[in-house]
């Protein structure tokens, strides 16, 4: 059964480079894991955490950016307005939600954008204008390939483990873990197993340059971008 | 041209897959040759060897040689292959290397260096055609079945090899989509391909073959040339163990089974639209018999896994209720009330050992109770080990086994006999007769006819989310439903013809 949402265009609304989502993945990564609510982070830190959802706007996931927004933005609202003016146990409870969240949301949902974006064929083509070597890149293609198997693979289960009532608060609650990451695995293996086999037959890994079809290349959107994440990262790191 | 020259081979890993003994065989340049035999016959393992699989991917020890275009492939690397031999495997998830269907047509062509030009031009080519334009730039999870098998057939295409190896490569499709395949497949023949081709649905298939090869225990048995082994008989086959040439075949194995009940079980407004606002499911009323063996049939994306899913209750958002025995269930009752074995089987054991798996099913735990239900799916030998070491149909009687246990009256199969034998299909429909017996109402979503003829009982046809056609499968049903799948790819075929006039 095809889990998948269906009907989805690959083709990117704003056409961006693989190396621009990953120079903005990195950013975004930095800045926010640094944390802090100081000098000029007061403008970086919001700035780069709002990307992803002009990002996400871009590419007409109007729910998941309406919903990131609201709840980044409340995250980061009490990180600036509400911790600084509370005490006691509702201060503690404030700094966990507050930090935790404004430091790793906006990279994971920024990594779900880059994976969701990039095809293969472009990331490839990017990693080997960077020069890359074919052993850093191949595997880091099949990663990339692998995280929508692995997310319809996990649904599947999910559903199975519903329709058997293995769930919490249902039998052996300790062994949730296992009788979700067993089946998973095994069959993650399995069509990793199948994927290798039909690659070869197609002639992966034949040592001569490897041609590439799509275009790739830096337009008006990247150099936007670049420049405003590269700023607000010299900005960061400086000040 | 392709040689086997006293050709042995066995399997490093041991397990399930069958070898190879002694096999001499040549295949002339542009012969279709269909290997057929029972699952682990070593048909699999011989089209392996022609694509180099063997042994440069599975390892194992291998015993004279073989010979493609004068080239030993056990000497060369695969890539080397790649554009001598095109590879179509049996399962349409894991095939592709690409998430977008143009970047997995010129794949192939990328790894081996040609120049983009020739790519693109290829790549247009391809895909005018086998018809793919329809296809091209969508992402490859939002495909069905049939459209990524054909995407599978087009990356291999665009290498422009002379040789076709395809593996079981109509398991995962409906009778529609076989019948793309086949209309490809007599293209590729007609362009004078080599086509060497593993199957277990020898309807579409007799009347392209030159020559038929029927294997068993890794030894080739018996040799056909394609005109006699399209004139035999049904008996024959089935002693074999060989499904029906011919769907017409099919009328004359028919029974008659209908279900005498006179209680139904009754569905009302069943509502369900997916997210983003396609595949929606729009039943008002209908109701079958209960205890009745239902089969689902309909094209695909017209509805019928997302009818099972808010049958199980898996679609929160499908309010619709089910009345049974007097009873009304509600999407949570219902999650609690039926179950379903699902395509993969894997997706659904979690557990260490079979009797772990049913045991956990039970509301209160007993080790005898759950034996004997072992006992009835002939499992009890394999109690204590571990299911995922079990073989596909065994899986299945696990699964059936838990259903069983956690004493659910509605028990949903989703394509059950894909990519089954004979012999197994049968004994799948065995397994469903008994769970009929004990009054459980079944449900199962299928493409089969020759399956739905050994054990259903009703049909219901969805079409565009809606019930089409529910009706018993009594003498007028069998006609009913064997019309549908036999006349259904014609006027596929014809209406296709008339849009390439306009």
């Amino acid at each position: 059964m095809d889990t998948a949402a269906p009907g989805k265009n690959t083709a990117a609304r704003i056409p961006l480079d693989p190396r621009t989502k990953l120079v903005m993945l990195l950013a975004v990564n930095i800045v926010l894991l640094g944390g802090g609510f100081s000098g000029i982070s007061v403008i970086i830190r919001p700035m780069l955490a709002f990307l992803p959802f002009i990002l996400l706007l871009s590419e007409k996931k109007y729910g998941k950016s309406v919903m990131y927004f609201i709840f980044i933005g409340a995250a980061l609202s009490c990180e600036g307005f509400l911790v600084g003016r509370t005490q006691g146990l509702l201060n503690l409870l404030l700094v966990i939600f507050s930090g935790l969240n404004t430091r790793f949301v906006p990279g994971l949902v920024m990594g779900y954008y880059v994976v969701s974006t990039t095809k293969i064929a472009e990331f490839i083509a990017a990693m080997e204008r960077l020069h890359l070597p074919q052993s850093i890149i191949i595997p880091f293609s099949v990663m990339l390939r692998f995280f929508p198997t692995v997310r319809a693979e996990n649904s599947a289960i999910s559903d199975a483990m519903r329709m058997r009532g293995i769930q919490a608060g249902g039998k052996r609650p300790g062994a949730l873990l296992e009788y979700r990451l067993v089946p998973l695995l095994m069959c993650t293996v399995k069509i990793g197993e199948e994927l290798s086999a039909a690659a070869l037959t197609r002639g992966l890994g034949k040592p001569v340059k490897r041609t590439n079809i799509c275009s790739i290349g830096f337009g008006a959107a990247d150099c936007f971008f670049l420049v405003v994440t590269t700023c607000a990262l010299l900005l960061w790191a400086v000040f | 041209m392709i040689e086997f020259k006293q050709v042995s081979f066995t399997y490093e890993s041991g397990g399930r897959e069958s070898g190879l003994s002694n096999i001499n065989l040549t295949i002339r340049d542009g012969e279709f040759v269909l290997f057929c035999g029972s699952s682990g016959c070593g048909k699999t393992t011989l089209t392996r060897l022609i694509n180099g699989l063997i042994p440069n991917y599975y390892e194992g020890r291998l015993e004279g040689s073989v010979l493609v275009d004068g080239i030993n492939v056990s000497g060369v690397p695969l890539y080397d292959m790649a554009g001598i031999v095109g590879s179509v495997f049996q399962n349409p998830r894991s095939q592709f290397f690409n998430v977008d269907t143009t970047g997995e047509l010129a794949f192939g062509c990328e790894n081996l260096g040609l120049p983009a030009d020739e790519i693109n031009r290829r790549v247009t080519r391809t895909s005018a055609e086998l018809g793919l334009n329809p296809l091209l730039n969508r992402s490859i999870f939002a495909l069905s079945g049939g459209e990524k098998q054909k995407i599978a057939c087009g990356s291999v295409a665009a290498l422009e090899p002379h040789i076709y190896v395809m593996d079981e490569p109509s398991s995962n499709l409906d009778v529609f989509a076989v019948e793309d395949l086949r209309a490809l497949l007599a293209y590729w023949k007609a362009q004078g391909k080599t086509v060497v081709i593993a199957e277990h649905r020898l309807y579409y298939l007799h009347e392209l073959a030159d020559r038929v090869i029927y294997m068993e225990n890794g030894q080739i048995c018996k040799e056909f040339s394609g005109r006699d082994f399209s004139a035999m008989k049904r008996s024959d086959l089935y002693d074999l163990g060989l499904r029906v040439l011919s769907l017409e075949e099919l009328r004359k194995l028919a029974i008659g089974q209908t279900n005498k009940s006179s209680s139904f079980l009754s569905f009302s407004d069943f509502y369900f639209t997916y997210p983003n606002g396609s595949e929606v499911l729009d039943i008002h009323k209908a109701a079958v018999p209960e205890g009745a063996a239902v089969a689902v049939i309909g094209h695909n994306g017209a509805g019928k896994s997302t009818f099972a899913r808010c049958l199980c209750g898996l679609e929160k958002k499908c309010r619709g209720s089910v009345k049974i025995n007097g009873q009304t269930l509600l999407q949570k009752q219902r999650l609690k009330n039926c179950y379903m074995v699902m395509q993969d089987v894997n997706h659904q054991l979690f557990t260490e050992s079979v009797l772990d798996e049913v045991l956990i099913s039970m509301e209160q735990e007993e080790q005898n109770l759950a034996e004997e239900i072992l006992e009835g799916l002939d499992l009890l030998q394999f109690k204590e080990v571990h299911p995922m070491s079990l073989s596909g149909g065994q899986k299945q009687r696990v699964a059936i086994a838990s259903a069983v246990a956690s004493s659910r009256r509605i028990i949903i199969f989703d394509e059950p006999t894909s990519g089954l034998d004979l012999q197994h299909m049968k004994e799948v429909a065995r397994n469903l007769r008994s769970l009929s017996e004990r009054g459980n109402s079944l449900f199962i979503v299928t493409h089969d006819p020759e399956f739905i003829l050994s054990c259903c009982t009703h049909i219901i046809q969805v079409e565009k989310g809606q019930i089409a056609e529910n009706y018993p499968l009594d003498e007028c049903g069998i006609e009913k439903m064997l019309g549908y799948f036999l006349d259904a790819p014609r006027e596929q075929a014809d209406s296709k013809r008339k849009q390439k006039v306009v």
